[in-house]
């Protein structure tokens, strides 16, 4: 277990973490709660040319604008036919602000280190890029996402 | 940051200031002003870095300012004559302390080349006008005598310790400056063991008392292993606003002991109007306390500091408490009410005030949705915020407007350096100083107006045996002026040399293959190809502006800043660089359009004209690429819902409203939209704040119903249209 908390990396007093989980289709993933800003409902958002498909536009929120990622399609699903049923999770990522659309926010969880499950060894690219852990409550599985990677790489899509 | 780099970090700044102050003094001075204000000014900048820099043990820039210090004491006091050749190496000294400004700032210890050369200059200059006056020691400011040390300290008794009796009696000048006589004392008590006796003799009635004025002196008595010339060095920097007596002990013995102290008691017995004032001696007051200072000092000094003596003029008011400290005097009266602000918070200020004009204008389509007539008292209210608002919005915005001085007043320095490079002589005249615009457009000026500059002297000026035959004195003239206009900055940079050799641009270009053989090309056309990037006309590639970047790259900065660069050109008789350029980065006139159900702006600044493609104006030249005629001439049509993918099909041309845009180089091209709903000005937002650059879009703004809006970058979609084909060629 030891090995679980040093690849967690923070150990936040005591190996307690707050994070808070939302539903993309049937499945539960979650994310560090210290990265999220506000959670807002969908408003319908400025499409961006020449953008990966997972960037459904931007919005105007409180005056900055602010990028949309479709985290499902994101993470390789479907892409969401937005609504009004929508949430949009804005999260801080690095200087950024970004807005994840899911489908909905579920709970917030307070986990010890150990909880969190290394990522089994899966060929997926995408699983491995973005799910940093897995969790078991339940009887459920919550899959726990890392967000450094969310935005398009800037480097290699830059023109 | 700790307070110390905090004040640090002012002095810096200040020292900038008082650098401008310092070359526009000297370059006053070499146009032929007489005032002994100027030359004062000029001594004051000097000064108060040296004493800053003093402040800061800064020794190399204490070094170098004194001996410049002394120069232009020697002039100041008319022993040397401010001749041309004196004031070109005073400005050389200018430059060469802007220098040791910059590498103290930078905290570099190198030595700096130049330095010893001219302060050896200097030296002799100053050495020249006053041979007297060999004394390294001379501040400047000496209002006493430097006293004829005998060694009869050396023959005193052999009971009493070697040490030093000194008199000190700050005079009213040393509070106004905010020096403070307790801490110099303290600084005494650090050389070895003191004991300090307070006069107060002189200290009135409390009713008469001047809160201003200094009534106190003291008498100290040092014994240890101090010298006198470390001594002096703890008074150095109050130099004539005060009396000082350095005197051995055992030498003349004079008033010891007897002298009455302070005595509060006696003073209050006074005010209330008996008893004679004749107050007990007392016995010296024992190792002088440090945190404590004596009585009245609190009094005076916080006073002075916080308000200015009535007395000074009232530029003084305008002077915070740090220059009071620094500056040798009141500074020049233009100097406005002035405070230092943070640029995040003005930045943030400007950010909620265009958020409240989105808010206000989203505010106002509510309410004409909702149905309320106009003459409504809400819909008139409204209207009164919205001029409200426009109002706020114009105040903040100005408040990051400067003048162009700031980047204008680097020049001369470049234009002296260039000038020595090449051999050629120039003056450099400037205009429209005053001019205000953004802080961020002038400091991304400076490398547009640095690069032109060098090529206005390098490649513009003639050198003198050529100017002697065109019959043209022999001293080129450089112009630099700046004007508002409609609306916008224009900056010109203006020379009187040879104009631009069409042949030999003109060959260049082909050489370069730029241009075909064949092509026709109007004078106009012609200046206009130094713009093109890989175009560099210097025959040798030179130290001075052959560095690679040509006047594309000047080009480019300017329309990264919104603005466009023209040339004018005449033959013989100079060019004209000109720039036109947006008062703020901030808000943009817009021409709001709709291409496939998406709301665009484009800046209205490139766009020439509007107009209804007519069907048998426009051509197919195959594929998807058109051209639209327009007076007889053919330019390309481009579609901007294809060109940003917004559709994968071209809008009938006859559907849509053509925009007539001038990019890059003048060179023109129509953007087709479905619709154009109106022209706006809109505040501009980053997308790369939160997202990344995203080609095709220069930024993004937020429109009146809430929602975000692309601005287009005009020049990319036309460079993205024309494809590679035209890149290539």
């Amino acid at each position: 277990m030891n090995q679980i908390i040093s690849q967690n990396g923070q150990n936040q007093a005591g190996g307690m973490k707050e994070l808070i989980s939302f539903r993309i289709g049937a499945q539960e993933f979650c994310v560090d709660i210290m990265a999220i800003r506000e959670i807002r409902g969908w408003t319908a958002a400025t499409a961006l040319p020449q953008s990966p498909s997972f960037v459904k536009g931007v919005i105007n929120l409180r005056g900055a604008v602010l990028p949309i990622v479709d985290l499902a399609s994101r993470l390789g699903f479907e892409s969401t036919e937005a609504s009004d049923r929508n949430v949009i999770i804005v999260a801080q990522i690095g200087e950024q602000v970004v807005g994840l659309l899911v489908d909905a926010v579920s709970d917030i969880l307070t986990v010890t280190d150990d909880v969190i499950q290394p990522t089994p060894d899966v060929a997926s690219e995408t699983a491995k890029s973005f799910i940093r852990g897995l969790i078991a409550m339940d009887g459920r599985m919550i899959s726990l996402i890392g967000l450094d990677r969310v935005l398009p790489d800037m480097e290699l899509e830059a023109a | 940051m700790d307070p110390l780099a905090a004040i640090r970090e002012t002095f810096f700044q200040e020292c900038e200031e008082q650098l401008a102050e310092l070359e526009s003094g000297l370059l006053a001075m070499e146009g032929g002003d007489q005032d002994p204000e100027t030359i004062n000014a000029v001594f004051r900048a000097v000064h108060s870095i040296k004493g800053g820099a003093g402040a800061f043990s800064l020794e190399a820039l204490i070094r170098f300012a004194h001996v410049f210090e002394t120069a232009l004491d020697e002039m100041r006091s008319g022993r040397l004559a401010p001749s041309n050749d004196v004031l070109k190496s005073m400005l050389r000294a200018a430059d060469v302390l802007a220098d040791l400004v910059r590498a103290a700032h930078a905290g570099d210890e190198a030595e700096h080349p130049g330095a010893a050369t001219l302060a050896e200059e200097l030296r002799t200059m100053s050495g020249a006008a006053g041979a007297e006056d060999e004394s390294e020691e001379d501040w400047g400011d000496f209002e006493f005598q430097p006293m004829a040390v005998a060694v009869e300290g050396a023959e005193a008794p052999a009971a009493a310790p070697a040490g030093f009796k000194v008199a000190f009696k700050p005079r009213a000048d040393l509070y106004a400056k905010a020096n403070e006589a307790a801490l110099l004392l303290r600084e005494l008590t650090r050389l070895g063991h003191a004991e300090v006796e307070l006069d107060a003799h002189d200290v009135p009635p409390l009713n008469e008392i001047d809160p201003e004025a200094a009534y106190l002196s003291w008498t100290v008595t040092l014994t240890g292993d101090a010298d006198e010339t470390s001594i002096r060095e703890v008074f150095e920097f109050v130099d004539g606003d005060c009396e000082l007596e350095v005197t051995p002990l055992g030498g003349s013995a004079e008033s010891e002991g007897g002298e009455p102290a302070f005595d509060l008691s006696s003073l209050l017995a006074r005010v209330q109007g008996d008893a004679p004032a004749e107050a007990a001696p007392e016995a010296p007051v024992e190792a002088f306390e440090p945190v404590a200072p004596p009585p009245p000092a609190p009094v005076v000094a916080p006073v002075v500091a916080a308000a200015p003596p009535p007395a000074a003029p009232p530029a003084a008011a305008n002077e915070t408490a740090a220059e009071g400290q620094a500056a040798g005097g009141p500074r020049k009266t233009e100097a406005g009410a002035t405070i230092r602000v943070d640029l995040d918070r003005v930045d943030r200020l400007i950010d909620l005030v265009g958020e409240l004009v989105i808010n206000q204008a989203v505010l106002a389509q509510r309410v004409m949705e909702a149905g309320l007539a106009r003459a409504s008292a809400v819909a008139m209210g409204l209207d009164e915020l919205e001029q409200l608002t426009r109002e706020i919005q114009d105040s903040v915005m100005a408040i990051r407007a400067q003048p162009v001085k700031s980047v204008f007043q680097r020049m001369p320095r470049l234009v002296r350096e260039v000038a020595a490079m090449t051999g050629k002589p120039v003056r450099l005249v400037t205009e429209g100083e005053g001019t205000e615009v953004d802080k961020t457009v002038i400091e991304r000026l400076a490398d547009p107006l640095t690069h032109m500059i060098r090529n206005a002297i390098d490649h513009g000026l003639e050198n003198p045996e050529k100017r002697a035959a065109a019959g043209k004195p022999a001293e080129g003239v450089v112009k630099l002026s700046a004007a508002h206009r409609s609306g916008r900055i224009v900056i010109e940079v203006s020379d009187d040399g040879g104009g631009i050799n069409r042949e030999r641009v003109k060959g260049i270009a082909i050489e370069k293959g730029l241009i075909s053989a064949e092509a026709t090309l109007s004078d106009e056309e012609i200046d206009n190809l130094i713009f093109m990037p890989g175009f560099s006309t210097a025959a040798e590639v030179s130290d001075i502006s052959g560095r690679g970047v040509g006047m594309d790259v000047v080009r480019r900065s300017i329309q990264a800043l919104g603005g466009r660069i023209t040339i004018s050109s005449r033959p013989g008789k100079g060019s004209t660089f000109t720039m036109s350029l947006p008062l703020t980065l901030a808000v943009l006139d817009g021409m709001v359009v709709s291409v496939n159900n998406q709301t665009l702006v484009a800046p209205i600044t490139a766009i020439v004209e509007t107009l209804q493609p007519k069907a048998e104006d426009v051509h197919s030249l195959g594929g998807h690429a058109r051209v639209i005629s327009i007076r007889g001439g053919f330019v390309p049509l481009i579609d901007v819902g294809m060109a940003l993918g917004y559709r994968n099909e071209p809008l009938p041309a006859t559907q849509g409203v053509a925009l007539l845009i001038e990019g890059e180089g003048g060179a023109r091209a129509a953007l087709l939209c479905d619709a154009i709903q109106g022209q706006r000005q809109v505040v501009i937002k980053s997308l790369e704040a939160n997202y990344r650059q995203v080609p095709g879009v220069a930024a993004a703004t937020i429109l009146g119903d809430g929602r975000v809006a692309l601005i287009l970058d005009i020049d990319t979609i036309v460079t993205v249209s024309r494809g590679d084909m035209r890149k290539a060629g």
